[in-house]
């Protein structure tokens, strides 16, 4: 899932300086599942600003709601009617959510409540770790299904590099070489012989370098 | 929505298990209605951070929690559960610019009032000593 984090409530309130009614609004999809953007913590995020307005002497008032997903059509159509009589919309969703209102609502102002990190796997209550960079074209299929992109300090191809020491990385021994691992994971799987093939260089196009990215499929266009 | 009625100097959560003070107890004791206000909860374990931040916005200088001691919990967990908002909202107040020590959890034996009492008066002390954080 997409996984993000709560903006300094100073940032935030910075944004929101001088305005008088702000929208905080939350989304049920991944940012709920990571504990920063769901209707609990837009909840919070709210009560915490209204504090920051009445420490400032501010009058400032907040509204709370939130989507279902702040990145489908049928979900965000209610904000226009929504958003009435508000100087700003704070969004905590990912930044997919608050690009699609800016493109989406005219005449809302929506600020970013959230830093959207990274697609991340949920390791336990209250901790999640990278493991995909999105990059649009997977190689897990060569690397045991470890991401040399996503979970290689300096997304190598072909690793592990020479900083590599007793399966730990060279730019933080809390980090495991994810290189290593891939080394370990075919040694398993039987198909170390992998390793001897060079990964040739990868063409970044799909990762964002070409451009901004979208996908059509034909069939399930209306 | 917070109501714009302002709640009392400090306000205390407490768990059924703990707050035995009625206002006759607390005005026996010198403590006026308008310094303490306490909110009785099932268990800590229920205490909702947006809950002790309205306080706040609502006129607290200050807010306790007392909760049931670890092991001694009626629910087990629910006054970790507490302890760990606490913290939580220690920091978002660090990031507000307000003393983090104007609230605090305060683990106490079940059924007595004097440590209630004794929590009310740590945080009366610290208002003293920060000074009201409300613009007037
Ligand atoms: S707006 Fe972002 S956080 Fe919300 S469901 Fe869509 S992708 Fe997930
Ligand atoms: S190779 Fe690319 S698509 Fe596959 S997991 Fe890594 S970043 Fe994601």
């Amino acid at each position: 899932m997409i996984i993000a984090e709560r903006k300094p409530l100073s940032e935030i309130l910075g944004m929101i300086q001088g305005m008088h009614r702000i929208l905080v609004l939350g989304c049920r999809g991944c940012v709920a599942v990571c504990s920063s953007g769901g209707d609990k913590e837009v909840a919070v995020l709210a009560s915490a600003l209204r504090l920051g307005a009445v420490k400032a002497g501010s009058d400032m008032s907040f509204g709370v709601q939130t989507l279902v997903r702040q990145c489908d059509p049928e979900y965000l159509a209610p904000l226009a009617e929504m958003a009435k009589g508000y100087d700003a919309v704070i969004s905590t969703a990912c930044g997919v959510g608050v690009n699609f209102i800016a493109d989406r609502c005219p005449g809302v102002r929506v600020l970013p409540g959230l830093n959207t990190t990274f697609y991340g796997a949920n390791l336990s209550s209250g901790e999640w770790r990278e493991m995909c960079a999105g990059c649009g074209s997977c190689v897990l299929h060569l690397t045991g299904g470890l991401c040399p992109v996503a979970r290689c300090a300096k997304g190598l191809s072909n690793g592990p590099c020479g900083g590599s020491v007793g399966g730990r990385c060279e730019i933080n021994p809390e980090t495991a070489c994810v290189w290593h691992r891939i080394h370990d994971k075919l040694t398993d799987l039987g198909e170390a012989d992998r390793l001897m093939d060079i990964m040739p260089i990868k063409d970044w196009r799909t990762a964002g370098h070409g451009g901004p990215r979208k996908r059509i499929r034909e069939e399930l266009l209306p | 929505m917070p109501d714009k009625k302002k709640t009392a100097t400090v306000k205390g959560f407490c768990c059924n298990y703990t707050a035995r003070l009625s206002g006759d107890v607390l005005l026996e004791i010198g403590i006026a209605p308008d310094d303490l206000q306490i909110e009785r909860l099932a268990c800590t374990g229920r205490l909702e951070v947006t809950a002790v931040l309205d306080a706040f916005s609502q006129g607290a200088e200050a807010v306790f929690v007392a909760g049931c001691r670890h092991g001694s919990c009626h629910n087990v967990s629910g006054s970790k559960r507490a302890a760990k908002r606490v913290i939580e909202i220690k920091k978002t107040l660090q990031e507000l610019g307000i003393e983090p020590e104007r609230v605090e959890m305060f683990l106490v034996p079940r059924g007595e009032s004097e440590p209630v009492v004794a929590a009310y008066k740590e945080m009366a002390g610290r208002i003293d000593r920060f000074g009201r954080f409300h613009k007037e």
